[in-house]
């Protein structure tokens, strides 16, 4: 299949995804994405996104395990993120259902 | 090996970025199994962090350690910048640049024009630079345990020094009984030398100055050592390129002349070359003197 768009494998995206259910640490995330979306973020890819939605008030740290310090969303980041989602689903509905209208058109 | 390269790599992340996540990544790195991919994206990575300051971790570097790092990135800059000078003059050193100068006054005003510059930004380096040589050296004085950050940084630079008097002295008593294409790679290989050791000295002065404590207004003036030095590229870079095309106009059978150490550029595409990494030499010198001007008033005052 042709690759169209980048906005459901946005590396922003699915570390804010991936932190819906819990706190996690690097590791667990690119797991856990790798799990779910099929992408392998790189270290420089994830702590990029982390700096950039830490700093804009999407997630903060925890107190660091070890040398780990795992990751959660702030209020601000799970709204976020549910506000993004919506929309996706939202296109994704409109065009599953467009697609339906023209199948049965043919 | 590449697990290696994908740390050596984590050091040219930003001095917040490595203070704020260094050690999740080294343990995320010893988690994963690193590999070609890792080490290009971590390059990516780096490399985005260094043009997005807006994203960097706020809080992890104080304004000292944070003009320390203004103050080794822009000396850092001059190390690349000093050997893309030092192209240039080896280039235009010839007599016909010289009698082409003559003739061309735009010529001759940019080539001194692109020496005196060299000469106040060399002094100026010094000058911001020996209050901090001063400070760590106090600090060796009294802390026998520091001796050993303080004089690393010297290392590179005698090595350099002997690497030199022997090519030198090689070179001198094989007199014309060498093939040209020996003495190119001689060349080459002691350029490559020269910025490596210019390259491990700035490193090791970076160790030496993070582990001195050193005063504001020390740190105070060479920020606007740097700040000068940055500008000084600035105007040797402009003078370069006003050469470059004052030289392919005025005196173009020099211009489309072979140079280099294997003949294998034209003047006039060696001088682009220099222009174009001092350029950006003084780009990069720019963000990071920038970025020490942004902290420079949260500096603690003196010591009453």
């Amino acid at each position: 299949m042709r690759y169209i768009g980048e906005r459901s494998n946005d590396p922003a995206l699915l570390v804010l995804t991936s932190l819906a259910d819990g706190a996690k640490h690097g590791y667990a995330i690119t797991t856990d994405v790798e799990e779910f979306a099929g992408v392998r973020l790189g270290p420089g890819t994830l702590y990029g996104v982390l700096a950039r939605l830490e700093s804009r008030g999407l997630i903060e740290a925890l107190p660091a395990e070890d040398r780990r310090r795992p990751y959660r969303l702030t209020a601000e980041g799970s709204a976020a993120l549910e506000h993004e989602l919506q929309t996706l689903q939202s296109v994704a509905n409109r065009g599953l259902d467009r697609l339906r209208v023209a199948e049965a058109a043919r | 090996m590449t697990a290696r390269l994908a740390r050596l790599v984590l050091g040219l992340y930003p001095l917040a970025y490595r203070r704020r996540y260094g050690e999740e990544m080294h343990a995320l790195l010893e988690d994963g199994r690193p590999n070609a991919r890792t080490v290009l994206d971590l390059l990516r990575g780096a490399l985005l962090a260094h043009l997005r300051p807006q994203d960097a971790p706020t809080g992890a570097v104080d304004a000292a350690d944070r003009v320390r790092a203004s103050a080794v990135g822009v000396l850092m800059c001059w190390v690349l910048f000093a050997a893309a000078s030092f192209a240039f003059y080896k280039t235009t050193e010839d007599q016909p640049f010289s009698a082409a100068g003559h003739v061309h006054p735009l010529l001759g005003d940019a080539h001194l024009a692109v020496q005196a510059v060299a000469l106040l930004a060399s002094a100026t380096v010094m000058l911001g630079a020996l209050p901090l040589i001063a400070a760590a050296l106090m600090r060796a004085r009294r802390d026998p345990g520091a001796r050993s950050t303080v004089i690393l940084p010297f290392v590179p630079v005698i090595g350099f020094a002997i690497l030199t008097a022997v090519v030198v002295a090689v070179a001198h008593s094989a007199g014309q009984h060498h093939t040209s294409s020996a003495s190119s790679g001689v060349a080459v290989a002691w350029g490559i030398a020269g910025i490596g050791c210019g390259v491990a000295c700035v490193l090791a002065c970076r160790a030496a100055l993070f582990a001195t404590p050193v005063a504001p207004p020390r740190l105070r003036a060479a920020l606007a050592s740097g700040t000068l030095v940055t500008v000084a590229m600035f105007v040797i870079a402009a003078a370069t390129a006003i050469y470059a095309v004052a030289l392919a106009i005025d005196a173009g059978s020099v211009a489309g002349e072979s140079n280099g150490p294997f003949q294998v550029l034209s003047v006039t595409a060696s001088l682009i070359v220099v222009t174009v990494v001092m350029v950006a030499a003084a780009i990069l010198a720019a963000t990071a003197t920038r970025r020490g001007w942004r902290v420079r008033n949260a500096l603690a005052p003196p010591a009453q």
